[in-house]
């Protein structure tokens, strides 16, 4: 058990020690405004810290007003999300200009009804548009296992805010890796829960088809707290599910012994460093994964139809601002944008058809299992501003590539978690856990299970 | 018969100036590597047969 005022407290600890009176919520806030005060200029997480209304809020919780799960819970949001009084940048320096938001997004309003307590706003790639962390306007989030490499994005600030310890919860977005890409590279484990599962009003989108939001933490049993705090309809949100929310918590501690798991095979255990599969391959083992894999049919095919679906969708979003203010774009994310507004419409609607198929055809693999294994990145975090990759003997645009096992699986909207693996590199490497839709409690219950047994670690960095 | 390969550079500038998009000669560049990136990454999409019968989802579920 650590000291619940310092960095190494996760968000349960902290919630726990509130409950029973053994730390005040105010002293909490303290700690980790002061920390992130020290941490700022090594990671440079935040862009917005909302320091009045967190102490406001932790007093109002040590006055008795809230006596949610989470009381007393420092935690910041990508700042795509809406904080009430603040403009609502998505990474980027156009956005910046519009008016504060008048309220808070749907998630951040749940986790505060459940005691916790907003800190900030986080940096981001722009406009979710990214795999790096890398901002040209805000400058990039750094790893806190090593200043001078990526976090991986676009959820960079969540990621860094996380493993330096600054925060111990984070909420970010995830449209084809943007949650699981940092929280593998920061060491952190995180969640995409299933499409449509958590409620994205108030967050500016990227892709409709694909967005997500969700938690990233130092422990599953932080990402179950979480997660369950922010379960539930929306009507302010028409993806948003009818389904009643479906609590994770209350079975955590299942164990992992009636779930039949597997490794992916196939186009998940190619192209990646030998260490990247390797951490795969020491969770399979210890989980007793069967030994055959199983095979996503046409994963490189899905990766191709997401990458399309992406770059369309994005570019329709942000045409007029293209043709508006060109020069306010990050580079980076800008002639990307361009070339996907003059991307064919066949292209759109046979990758939408695709996905119908493929769709389909994962979901039967459920049949026989519970839980698919699979690499989080092909690689650790990559140095900043590093451009091309080498995999394989096979040179690689590191923007493009970061996401490469991720986008296969977010493209059907499938829950996944990623835990941070033991191994003996320098720096990170996650697995992803993935189920079927709506069963978010086995995917956390594998992170769980992976972390009590020693084999998934979520180290802060020491910086 | 080889098939010609398309001239990217020319495509970008007309499918850009039909949605009047104006790209300016420092971005020119860079937008037609990333099309050309594109054409690579969608490749294994575009490789695919589907049937005639197959919609997309009208309301998506996952």
């Amino acid at each position: 058990m650590s000291d619940p005022i310092s960095a190494d407290a996760t968000a349960s600890e902290i919630a726990r020690a509130v409950a029973d009176g053994t730390v005040k919520a105010v002293a909490v806030v303290e700690a980790a405004l002061a920390r992130i005060a020290a941490s700022e200029p090594t990671v440079n997480a935040f862009t917005d810290i909302v320091a009045a209304r967190a102490r406001k809020r932790a007093a109002e919780v040590d006055a008795g007003g809230t006596k949610g799960p989470l009381a007393g819970v420092p935690f910041a949001v990508k700042n795509l999300f809406d904080i009430a009084g603040i403009a609502t940048r998505a990474g980027s320096k156009i956005n910046n200009d519009n008016p504060p938001a008048a309220r808070d997004g749907a998630l951040i309003r749940r986790l505060e009804e459940a005691g916790a307590i907003l800190v900030g706003g986080l940096n981001m790639g722009e406009y979710a548009y990214d795999f790096t962390g890398e901002n040209a306007h805000y400058g990039p989030s750094r790893n806190p296992h090593d200043p001078t490499r990526m976090t991986g994005g676009s959820s960079g600030g969540s990621g860094a805010a996380v493993a330096s310890g600054e925060v111990p919860l984070a909420l970010g977005s995830d449209t084809n890796g943007s949650i699981r890409v940092p929280s593998a590279l920061c060491g952190l484990f995180g969640l995409k829960p299933t499409y449509g599962r958590l409620s994205r009003a108030g967050s500016f989108p990227f892709v409709d088809a694909f967005d997500h939001l969700g938690p990233l933490a130092r422990s599953a049993e932080d990402l179950a707290l979480a997660f369950d705090a922010m379960q539930g309809p929306d009507p302010d949100d028409p993806v948003c599910t009818t389904r009643a929310a479906i609590p994770t918590l209350p079975l955590l501690h299942e164990g992992v012994g009636a779930l039949r798991i597997a490794m992916a095979g196939d186009y998940f255990l190619q192209g990646a460093e030998p260490q990247a599969l390797a951490v795969v391959e020491i969770a399979a083992h210890a989980l007793s994964a069967a030994t055959q894999p199983v095979i996503l049919p046409d994963a490189a095919a899905a990766r191709a139809a997401a990458y399309v679906i992406t770059a369309i969708e994005g570019a329709a979003l942000h045409l007029p601002r293209l043709k508006s203010r060109p020069q306010d774009f990050d580079p980076d994310t800008r002639e990307r944008f361009m070339a996907g507004a003059l991307l064919p419409g066949s292209w759109y609607v046979k990758a939408q058809r695709f996905r119908r198929r493929y769709r389909e055809a994962v979901l039967k693999l459920f049949d026989d299992v519970d839980v698919i294994l699979a690499p989080a990145t092909p690689c650790s975090a990559p140095k900043l501003g590093q451009k091309m990759m080498t995999i394989d003997g096979v040179e690689l645009a590191v923007r493009a590539n970061l996401g490469m096992y991720t986008q296969p699986i977010s493209f059907i909207g499938l829950p996944v978690a990623v835990a941070p693996m033991q191994h003996p590199g320098p720096m990170p490497l996650g697995v992803q856990i993935i189920a079927k839709p709506f069963n978010e409690q086995a995917v956390l219950r594998v992170a769980h299970w992976l972390q009590k047994q020693g084999i998934a670690n979520a180290e802060r960095g020491k910086l | 018969m080889a098939e010609e390969k398309p001239d990217i550079g020319k495509l970008v500038d007309e499918a850009a100036k039909a949605i009047g998009l104006a790209i300016a000669p420092a971005y020119r560049d860079n937008v037609i590597l990333n099309y050309q990136r594109s054409l690579a990454i969608a490749a294994p999409l575009l490789a695919v047969n589907l049937d005639d019968e197959l919609t997309p989802a009208p309301v998506y579920r996952p």
